[in-house]
């Protein structure tokens, strides 16, 4: 019998593996296809991608809601004592988020293929797309933290490739290598928190530490030390690992949660590392959809899932504060911005700053629930965006206009040109806002109610997380309403500027279509529960949560989503009549409240002002201290070993020389005076002889 | 009465003279007629002193002797102080300093 | 006496055997200079992975401060002056290796062949570059072979002159002055190396034989050291009011560093490269600096093990400082060639972070990065040396948008940079990871380095991601526009198969090393165990 699962659990591996492997496999391919643009690369990848999702299912089916993990290793290197390995841990969260991104992976792919089929680098895009589907997907499915932070940086790689796919703007290139640096704190976050986890663990193995009863649920801060607690039971561990136990001081385990929240707030845009994201809005918006509104963005929250047994209480209470927060000012700031996929990708910072308020809230399973089906809505929507910047564009270059194709200012009226994208748009419109019979209202009526359940056992300052989730809310109604209505209603504003412009639009091929219509699926509320209204009967929800049954037990089940959707409504009714029915924007474009908005809480200024500048002052400051100081002390030995050589020729020439040559002239000085009593002169001579014999006579008188 | 002290007094007054002639004259002849004072000084010891040798008169005769040799040394002397001034155009001791080198 | 050929011997010596054939042939015959260097390198390339291969690990094969478990060993006797009562001089030809050497040996055999593909683009004075080359080679090689402190001071010093005439004849316009530089300071270190090779040699006497001995392996051991002499350990003897050990250890450690570099020892550095010719650079930083690795943890720190681990925090911290400094003074260049000399003094930080923390982890990765940094800068140069032939200018603001004319060279500069800067799946990130992870596990296991320094040696990897970007976005991307103008667009053309041919090797082992890491691990591991087991006797 044993044997017998384990051969279901080897198929079920190779199955996830090939699902892993086959974009791996697309990517090698369509880089070495010859040639730039081939129609063959589109097909590769997305055939790649089709098995791919094929397989996910079927790995899905097997694993979902089985109680079973199914996790296989084996060995990929020895280094010292230390064995690590390489595997596979299918659990449900894993195979969740398999499924997830290769279904929503598959529309991008057929979606690009119409979308890039006039770019000249097709064979380069499509590679990195499905180079990016590999990361992905090896991303949910690895089973230890070293292969978990390389295919995490390696997702990071693949959205910079992709940010920066036209390379020659210079906007993409800024913004590729903002995405990546910030990408890159995150990652040095994550480093040091696998590194911290694996001194204390001792193993890199995520299934050991944070499965379900291993290492991390049996550790917790004591006496300010980081220690093992309880009676550890017998299958926890081994006695290999509780011999090696190390005990570390408590910050560290404050210092990995920091480097995780790092790690998660880069990833998934949250507040301090979020303002990567709107400006990778520069790649082409498939991309955009794919990676940074449905997939790697939420790689954050999937990793906040994957370690959830290590946090303790303050650092749940910082995710959620910080997750409230991101939330709050990504939704302030999408109310103002002009740029189409700016707006949406705010939108999508402040979706993703609900789960991760979420996860701090102990709304585990809604958040990644929300995860779920904010990745389909989003995508969504993204596509929609992209079809009508598309239309955009064409407008601008049939008629040589000088316009941005992606402001909002200049559209309008296209529910008439484009009904299809229109139709699609509303209902994802609606998904994101959340009103009832979408698969958003089920999401996030179950963050919103445990927020409040959350905040009744705590102080009063934290009681402003769930107003503000819900201030955050009815903000979303507005901006996504804004959005709907200024792009799809009243006249296209284009024809103020001038006027007999030829439009000749379309929803597009199928290619454009089908994606639209699979995912529009997601939108709705049966693909997830039967049952509307209660997001407790949603499958993924029973799933996830490890206590069963439902515990409608208080009244904010009832009262918050009633009022929450009645409030949004009006909100959005608002925003409908200001837009529509007046024709001047009511709102006046100027104040402190708009400026803020506007320009994005001003985080990229203080960013340059205080991080960039000083970097690069520091770094020049650092080239100098290294060529005046250090080599200056280098060039200064020299230039003494020089000075003291010439000293000592100077010596050489004037002391050691200088002595023999006095000697010389010592002799010959005295030489020359005793010539000076051979005068010549007889007279003299006499004189002389005269002078000493009366000198020698006097004195022998004397004496 | 002439004593002895008397002629040894003049004796060396000559004698003096003769010297500084030497020494500090700038003519080589008048270096000569000093020279020949002093020889004659010389001889007036000679004669002064040899009354104390009445037997042989050494003194009278040593003085002849030497009056003679200044004849012919003088005789020497002129015909070399000719020469110098033949050779140099002058008979300035001081001028002729060639024993220098 | 009997002179068996050896696979080491043949090893070293073969590349003097291509020199001597290239300057007895007449310069007539120039054009064929270069592909008889290229076949010597290659010959011993093969000859290297032969070693490889049969390169046995285990238990057995530590190697370490076992003399009997070196491999491939070779022990002639050498100089032996019978000195009268003073003994005799023991001076033995003794090479061998052990997991610590063979994976630098096999790098270093790659990078000659990198190197000899990169001297095509040197025209001048033929003969006399590729027998330089050569006897450089042979130099690189004894080093990593050789086991008798003599020897290798021999082929340690060996090494400078070639260089010294590579540098001041063939390169750029300042370079008499870096090559001066480079000499004398790499001299400064080695002449009072031969002090401490003095002291311990008369401080040691092989038990064997009575006598005095240059023998590495057995100044390792503290029962050879005589009573009362200069290093001994019991007789705490003193030089300048310092215990004379320590004086030894931070002698022989500067003259090393010299080598790595470390800061504040590095400003050789970032003249030699940029005045270098390409292969010189690629010999340089592909091999030389490691040379400087390989002594801290075979001569240095094992000679001195109990001197080593009581000043590790000391070590460490000179590994985060270079790491840290380096990456700043990287991000300041702008010169290509310069901020990769830079880059080079942070990722050598990272060797000196990991033989500090004399942990396992820390050591094999600070080994795997050395192999991995030495293909990377090799790579990194040669791709400089690219353009730099096109265009004879190196500015990185003089360049902008070159992926649009050369973008086979911007895929190879994009996997060299991403490589260097620790992208997963390349080696670089394996080494750098588990330097940290021993850097940080040293302060639980035993105790030397502080938590702290392992957080901040990660920011060195968040530099490099920024100076490599940086120079990718002003380079690279962007609308293209040369300072040149039309003159350099139409000398910038892609790269030709020689270049293509000796890159992708390099970025193909970069790959592989970082996907399959256990081709360094399984060979060094029995001795990196030794290792820290040998630190920890003491």
């Amino acid at each position: 019998m044993d044997n017998f699962l384990q051969a279901i659990d080897t198929l079920t591996i190779r199955f996830a593996l090939t699902a892993v492997l086959l974009p791996l496999l697309a990517f090698v391919f369509n880089f070495l296809l010859p040639g730039r643009k081939s129609q063959l690369a589109g097909w590769i990848s997305t055939v790649a991608i089709l098995f791919s999702t094929v397989l996910s299912i079927s790995v899905f089916a097997k694993v979902w809601n089985t109680n079973h993990v199914v996790h296989q290793q084996v060995i990929w290197f020895t280094i010292g004592n230390t064995v690590v390995y390489a595997g596979v841990l299918l659990n449900n969260l894993s195979v969740l988020m398999l499924l997830l991104v290769s279904v929503i992976a598959l529309p991008v792919h057929i979606y690009s293929t119409a979308y890039m089929k006039h770019d000249g680098n097709l064979n380069r895009y499509f590679a990195y797309l499905s180079l990016f589907c590999f990361s992905m997907l090896a991303l949910v499915v690895v089973d230890n933290l070293v292969l978990f932070y390389a295919f995490w940086e390696l997702v990071g790689f693949s959205s910079y490739l992709l940010i920066g796919f036209w390379f020659t703007r210079d906007k993409a290139v800024q913004a590729n290598k903002k995405a990546f640096i910030m990408n890159r704190i995150g990652d040095i976050g994550l480093l040091t928190a696998v590194i911290i986890l694996f001194t204390q663990f001792h193993t890199f193995d995520i299934d050991k530490l944070f499965g379900s009863g291993n290492f991390v649920s049996y550790s917790g801060i004591h006496n300010g030390i980081w220690s093992l607690w309880g009676n550890l039971p017998n299958n926890v561990g081994g006695v290999w690992v509780r011999g090696n136990f190390v005990q570390l001081p408590a910050i560290w385990q404050y210092i990995a949660f920091g480097g995780i929240f790092l790690a998660v707030a880069a990833k998934s845009a949250q507040f301090p590392l979020h303002t990567w994201l709107p400006d990778a809005m520069e790649g082409p918006t498939s991309v955009s959809a794919l990676i940074h509104a449905a997939t790697m963005v939420a790689a954050g929250v999937f990793l906040l899932a994957r370690v959830y047994p290590l946090f303790n209480d303050i650092e749940l209470t910082t995710l959620a504060i910080v997750g409230c927060f991101t939330a709050f000012m990504a939704a302030s700031i999408a109310l103002t911005q002009t740029d189409l996929k700016r707006i949406l990708a705010y939108s999508t910072i402040s979706q993703l700053g609900y789960m991760v308020m979420a996860m701090g809230i102990g709304a585990y399973t809604s958040s990644l629930f929300h995860l779920v089906t904010h990745a389909f809505f989003k995508c969504l929507l993204f596509l929609v965006a992209g079809i009508v910047i598309h239309q955009m564009q064409h407008i601008k270059e049939d008629n040589e206009l000088d316009i941005d194709p992606q402001n909002i200012n200049n559209m309008g009226g296209l529910r008439k040109k484009l009904p299809f994208t229109f139709v699609v748009a509303v209902i994802g419109a609606l998904a994101l806002i959340g009103l009832p019979f979408t698969s958003g209202y089920l999401s996030k009526d179950g963050i919103l109610i445990k927020s409040f359940e959350w905040t009744d056992g705590r102080s009063g300052i934290l009681k402003v997380i769930p107003v503000f989730a819900i201030i955050t809310t009815w903000l979303t109604a507005f901006y996504v309403t804004r959005l709907i209505v200024k792009v799809f209603f009243g006249e296209l504003r284009l024809l103020n500027i001038r006027a007999g412009i030829n439009l000749h639009l379309s929803d597009g091929n199928w290619q454009y279509k089908l994606p639209l219509a699979l995912l529009v699926i997601g939108c709705f509320f049966p693909l997830f529960s039967i049952n509307p209204f209660l997001y407790e009967q949603a499958w993924i929800f029973k799933g996830l949560s490890n206590a069963g049954g439902l515990e409608r037990d208080n009244v904010y089940h009832t009262i918050v989503p009633i009022g929450v959707n009645i409030l949004s409504v009006l909100v959005m009714y608002a925003a409908y009549a200001i837009y529509i029915k007046r024709r001047n924007n009511p709102f006046p474009q100027k104040g402190v409240l708009f400026n803020l908005s506007f320009n994005a809480w001003y985080f990229d200024t203080v960013y340059n002002k205080l991080i960039v500048k000083p970097v690069l002052l520091l770094c020049r400051s650092a080239f100098w201290f290294d060529r005046r100081v250090v080599d200056g002390f280098v060039k200064l030995i020299a230039k003494v070993g020089i000075a003291l050589s010439k000293l000592a020729d100077w010596t050489d020439r004037n002391i050691i020389d200088g002595f023999l040559h006095l000697l010389v002239a010592v002799v010959k000085g005295i030489g020359n005076f005793a010539r000076m009593f051979q005068g010549g002169k007889v007279q003299y001579y006499l004189f002389s002889m005269l002078v000493i014999i009366l000198a020698l006579f006097i004195l022998k008188v004397v004496i | 009465m002439i004593s002895l002290t008397d002629f040894l007094i003049v004796s060396a007054a000559l004698f003096c003279i003769g010297l500084y002639m030497i020494v500090s004259k700038h003519n080589a002849i008048q270096i000569l007629i000093g020279i020949e004072l002093m020889l004659n000084a010389a001889n007036l010891n000679l004669v002064a002193f040899g009354k104390y040798d009445k037997l042989n008169n050494g003194g009278q005769m040593f003085a002849l002797f030497a009056i003679v040799l200044a004849a012919a040394t003088t005789a020497v002397a002129l015909a070399i102080i000719l020469n110098v001034y033949k050779k140099y155009k002058t008979i300035d001791p001081d001028r002729i300093d060639k024993l220098r080198d | 006496m009997i002179l068996q050929m050896n696979i080491l011997t043949l090893l070293i010596f073969t590349p003097v055997l291509f020199g001597l054939i290239i300057a007895l042939m007449p310069s007539a015959w120039r054009g064929s200079f270069k592909y008889i260097t290229l076949l010597g390198t290659l010959v011993q390339l093969g000859m290297c992975i032969w070693i490889y291969c049969n390169f046995k690990s285990g238990a057995a094969f530590g190697g370490i401060n076992h003399e009997e478990q070196f491999q491939f060993v070779q022990k002639l006797p050498w100089i032996n002056l019978d000195l009268g009562t003073m003994g005799k001089m023991q001076m033995d030809y003794f090479v061998g290796i052990d997991g610590i050497s063979i994976a630098l040996l096999l790098m270093s055999s790659v990078v000659m062949v990198i190197a000899a593909l990169a001297s095509w683009e040197i025209t001048s004075n033929l003969k006399g570059f590729f027998v330089l080359f050569l006897i450089l080679d042979m130099a690189v090689m004894g080093v990593f072979c050789s086991l008798d402190f003599f020897l290798f001071y021999i082929f340690y010093e060996l090494m400078l002159l070639p260089l010294y005439f590579l540098i001041g004849m063939w390169g750029g316009a300042r370079r008499e002055y870096a090559a001066i530089k480079f000499f004398l300071y790499t001299l400064f270190g080695s002449v009072f190396m031969l002090l401490v090779m003095i002291g311990l040699y008369l401080s040691v006497k092989d038990p064997a034989t009575g006598n005095h001995t240059f023998n590495m392996v057995q100044m390792m051991n503290p029962a050879n050291y005589q009573p009362g002499s200069v290093f001994a350990l019991i007789s705490h003897q003193t030089i300048f009011g310092m215990p004379a050990r320590t004086v030894g250890f931070v002698i022989l450690f500067i003259a090393f560093a010299i080598k790595v570099p470390v800061v504040p020892l590095h400003t050789w550095l970032p003249d030699a490269h940029v005045e270098a010719p390409t292969p010189v650079s690629i010999i340089l930083a592909g091999v030389l600096l490691k040379v400087g690795g390989y002594g801290i943890i075979r001569v240095c720190v094992s000679i001195f093990p109990e001197i080593a681990s009581a000043n590790a925090y000391w070590l460490g911290l000179l590994g985060i400082i270079s790491i840290l400094y380096g990456a700043l003074n990287a991000l300041a260049q702008k010169d290509l060639k310069r901020m990769i000399a830079y880059s080079s003094v942070s990722h050598m930080g990272f060797v000196l972070l990991g033989i500090a923390s004399l942990t396992t982890e820390g050591i094999s990765g600070a080994v795997m990065q050395m192999v991995s940094h030495g293909f990377l800068s090799t790579m990194l140069f040669f791709l400089v040396g690219v353009v730099y032939n096109r265009v004879h200018d190196r500015g990185v603001n003089h360049f902008r948008g070159l992926a649009s004319i050369m973008p086979k060279y911007t895929v190879f500069v994009m996997i060299a940079f991403f490589a260097s800067l620790g992208l997963p799946g390349f080696s670089a990130f394996i080494g750098e990871a588990f330097t940290l992870v021993g850097a940080f596990k040293s302060s639980s296991v035993n105790g030397l380095l502080p938590y702290w320094m392992a957080a901040c040696g990660s920011l060195g990897i968040l530099l490099g991601a920024a100076y490599f970007l940086w120079t990718l976005q002003r380079m690279f991307f962007g609308k293209l526009s040369l300072k040149g103008g039309t003159v350099w667009r139409t000398a910038l053309t892609d790269l030709n198969l020689r270049e293509k041919i000796t890159l992708a090797p390099l970025a193909l082992v970069a790959l592989a090393l970082g996907i399959m890491p256990w081709l360094v691990f399984d060979k060094i591991n029995t001795s990196v165990l030794a290792f820290v087991q040998f630190m920890h006797l003491k």
